[in-house]
């Protein structure tokens, strides 16, 4: 493992020509880099390795989160999402980390959901979950800048399968 | 690869990263809010794969009618979940509407109990969120009282429909047909009919991880494998000095305890439930005063593995005693003790045959009175004496316990034509009086399981038994009389309000008052029995009627009430008093009344 190791270094290329120079271990809480990093050997650890699906000010936010995160265990990649915990609670620093624009927090997670970082898409979820918690439909809408298609029968239509919640 | 020249909005992220974040989404905000945003945002809110996870969150407990464990195995698109889980709230809201109904008023309880128990096991999960009311709750004994209570109904419900089945030729599990008991004393602990075999599934799992050979022994060998398996892990037997522990007859308790205490009979089924599990035909054997196990050959193998072509076709059979010991009993043995016994040889097939669970549920029956029976003998003054200690205040659960028994009897005795001692129509009396004093609730139970079988004006019972159900439920159904302290001379004579707890000053138990009379109510043959004109103030004083700890109800002169004015109630009296009161006020020292339709003033 790393430790044993004088730590390698690697360049990240984004998709904008940018380039980011990380600890490999950083780079590896990525199921995508690592496992490109062990498909391609050693030899690719030398020459620099292409993201091209994100920019570079989000790769750097993206690399800033797995720095932190560094030591985190591995969690199992469990794919039965009925296993999967419930709570929405948000460590401190990981908070204060998804404190950007909106522009930014959907490119954090569409990144972190192609570079595979699931700890990082669960925090950017939960971010966006939040946000939606307690709004109204039309709040929702507003929020998130998403057009109403619903005829009101439709509307009407859907409220009434669901009216358990008369006296809620 | 996505354009960049957009900048990305909620409508830009793919679809498996909505439905990420929708699990980090209450449900009741999905179906109020996100449902609605768009048809995009509610194609993805009704996946079945999300309201699976719901349903399996937030339901422990699930009606026979789901077949949830199918449902939960299958294909998770071959379920509507989101209907299954919009329905389970349904439940959810109307068992607690009824719940509150109950509590709110004493009157029109019955109907509210059988609509609950009605929608079947869906509404435990309910039942047992409202047994766990948080302390400081304003009605916390009162909720905790009345959910317990009607779990209890439900349990009942399933335990009967549980012994139809048996005597409908239903094929059901031995675990199951003796499980039924713990129903009637479960309360919210863990152990139903399902947990019970739960238990003997994880019990076969650590034999076999054990022993990973097991399933290829013969059967001889399994069988003796088993047999030693419950004894080292110390599942079967019981302390010699704790024989007659009620707690012993109880299949679901004796596996749930540290030490497993049980009854020969309750460990010879131990024994066979997890034998079963390994493919053996393993079943009970009756034998007088002490039931073994029996293991057969199957037609074409013998117990030692050899073909059994050439054989007749009665099974080879070997018998065995786990609560003594791991090794088999040879069948001469049993025949001496048979011969003990004064059985004359060729009765010996009758006894030392496999056992119906009619018998095997009869017999725990009357271990079950046998045990309340030396207790009350022994120790009729002694509180929480550990003899009949199941999960609750012991006094109410020898009560269920002792139903348990009465409802097994009647089930199983023997039809009405016949007269001797355990005919099932002597059954009957003892329990209607239960019925009519402690579960009125059990109407529906009396009229599906017991009025059709004296459904003809001609039987003797016909009158008694319909007259008691109609005046339960009448009862149940009349509002109750305003008892209000006007000032005058009489009810200023009352001394004690209700909620009040005391100690009854010549017999010594604690008791609290909930209901009372300016002077003594009842009619002149329980005045001259009681001797109420020997006391010092004789019948013309305040009398009271008290719920003792031990589960009574008494009718107590004023001069014998001793005041607890600062004082706890007390564990026993705290655990039943939710049937009057809504909470114990610590300040004050007294209940709480839930009962002001009758005692307004108190």
């Amino acid at each position: 493992m790393a430790e044993t190791q004088p730590s390698t270094f690697i360049t990240l290329a984004s998709n904008d020509s940018g380039s980011v120079t990380v600890e490999r271990a950083v780079a590896e809480r990525s199921m995508l880099i690592k496992n490109m990093l062990e498909d391609l050997g050693e030899g690719a650890v030398a020459s620099e390795i292409p993201i091209p699906n994100v920019g570079e000010q989000v790769l750097k936010k993206v690399i800033e989160w797995c720095q932190h995160h560094k030591n985190d265990p591995i969690t199992a990649n469990d794919d039965d999402s009925d296993s999967r915990k419930k709570t929405t609670d948000i460590e401190e620093w990981d908070q204060k980390f998804m404190q950007v624009d909106q522009e930014m927090l959907f490119e954090i997670i569409l990144a972190s959901n192609y570079l595979d970082i699931k700890p990082l898409l669960d925090v950017g979820c939960k971010t966006v979950a939040n946000m939606i918690k307690g709004k109204s439909p039309e709040e929702i809408r507003k929020t998130f800048n998403i057009t109403n298609d619903f005829t009101p029968e439709e509307e009407e239509q859907i409220r009434r399968e669901n009216e358990w919640a008369e006296d809620r | 690869m996505p354009s960049l020249a957009k900048p990305p909005s909620l409508k830009e992220l793919p679809d498996e990263v909505l439905q990420h974040i929708l699990y980090f989404i209450s449900p009741d905000d999905i179906i109020f809010n996100t449902l609605l945003v768009s048809k995009r945002l509610y194609a993805l809110s009704i996946q079945p794969l999300l309201w699976r996870q719901h349903c399996r969150r937030e339901f422990q407990y699930w009606d026979a009618k789901h077949r949830i464990r199918q449902k939960l195995g299958g294909e998770v698109s071959d379920v509507d979940w989101k209907s299954l889980y919009v329905y389970r709230r349904k439940v959810d809201q109307k068992t607690t509407q009824l719940l509150n109904g109950i509590l709110g008023s004493q009157v029109d309880r019955i109907q509210k109990y059988s609509d609950m128990t009605g929608v079947g096991y869906d509404a435990k999960d309910t039942l047992l969120r409202h047994c766990r009311t948080d302390d400081n709750a304003e009605d916390v004994l009162a909720r905790r009282f009345y959910a317990t209570s009607v779990l209890d109904h439900l349990h009942r419900s399933q335990a009967l429909a549980e012994w139809q089945k048996i005597l409908d030729g239903e094929n059901i599990s031995l675990e199951r047909a003796l499980g039924s008991f713990d129903l009637f004393v479960l309360h919210d602990h863990h152990g139903d009919l399902l947990e019970i075999s739960e238990v003997f599934d994880n019990w076969a799992e650590k034999l076999r991880l054990e022993n990973p050979a097991v399933d290829r022994l013969p059967m001889r060998e399994k069988a003796l494998l088993v047999a030693a398996f419950v004894r080292t892990n110390d599942l079967v037997g019981c302390g010699s000095d704790a024989y007659r522990d009620l707690r012993n007859s109880f299949i679901g308790i004796a596996l749930q305890q540290p030490s497993h205490p049980s009854l020969p009979l309750i460990s010879v089924a131990i024994f066979v439930c997890i034998a079963r599990r390994f493919g053996l035909d393993a079943r009970s054997c009756g034998v007088p005063n002490h039931v073994h196990a029996m293991v057969f050959s199957s037609k074409t193998e013998s117990l030692d593995g050899h073909d059994r072509e050439r054989y007749d076709d009665d099974l080879e059979q070997m018998f065995l005693d786990p609560f003594h010991t791991d090794q088999e009993v040879p069948i001469e043995n049993l025949w001496r003790f048979l011969s003990t016994w004064g059985i004359p040889k060729s009765d010996f097939p009758r006894f030392l045959k496999d056992s119906h669970f009619a018998g095997l549920i009869l017999r725990t029956s009357r271990n079950i009175l046998a045990s309340i029976q030396e207790f009350r003998n022994r120790n009729g003054d002694n509180f929480n004496h550990p003899t009949i200690q199941l999960h609750a205040n012991p006094f109410a659960d020898m009560e269920n316990a002792f139903y348990a028994a009465l409802w097994a009897n009647y089930m199983f005795g023997r039809p009405t034509m016949y007269s001797d001692a355990y005919n099932q129509r002597q059954f009957v009396p003892l329990i209607l009086e239960r019925y009519e004093r402690l579960y009125p609730m059990d109407s529906d139970l009396i009229e599906r399981y017991i009025c059709p079988l004296f459904n003809n004006p001609h039987i003797l019972e016909h009158l008694d038994l319909y007259e008691a159900v109609r005046i339960v439920r009448v009862v149940d159904q009349t509002p109750r009389q305003e008892r209000n302290r006007d000032n005058t001379s009489l009810t200023l004579g009352v001394k004690f309000r209700v909620g009040q707890v005391f100690r009854h000053r010549r017999y010594g138990y604690t008791a609290v008052i909930i209901g009372w009379d300016s002077e003594c109510g009842m009619d002149p043959q329980w005045i001259e029995t009681n001797g109420v004109d020997n006391l010092s103030r004789g019948r013309n004083q305040s009398f009271y009627h008290a719920l003792v700890e031990d589960t009574s109800i008494r009718y107590v002169a004023q001069e014998n009430i001793e005041e607890l004015s600062h004082l706890d109630a007390g564990e026993p009296l705290m655990s039943i008093a939710g049937r009057y009161f809504k909470r114990w006020d610590d300040q004050k020292y007294v209940f709480v009344s839930n009962i002001r339709d009758e005692y307004p003033c108190d």
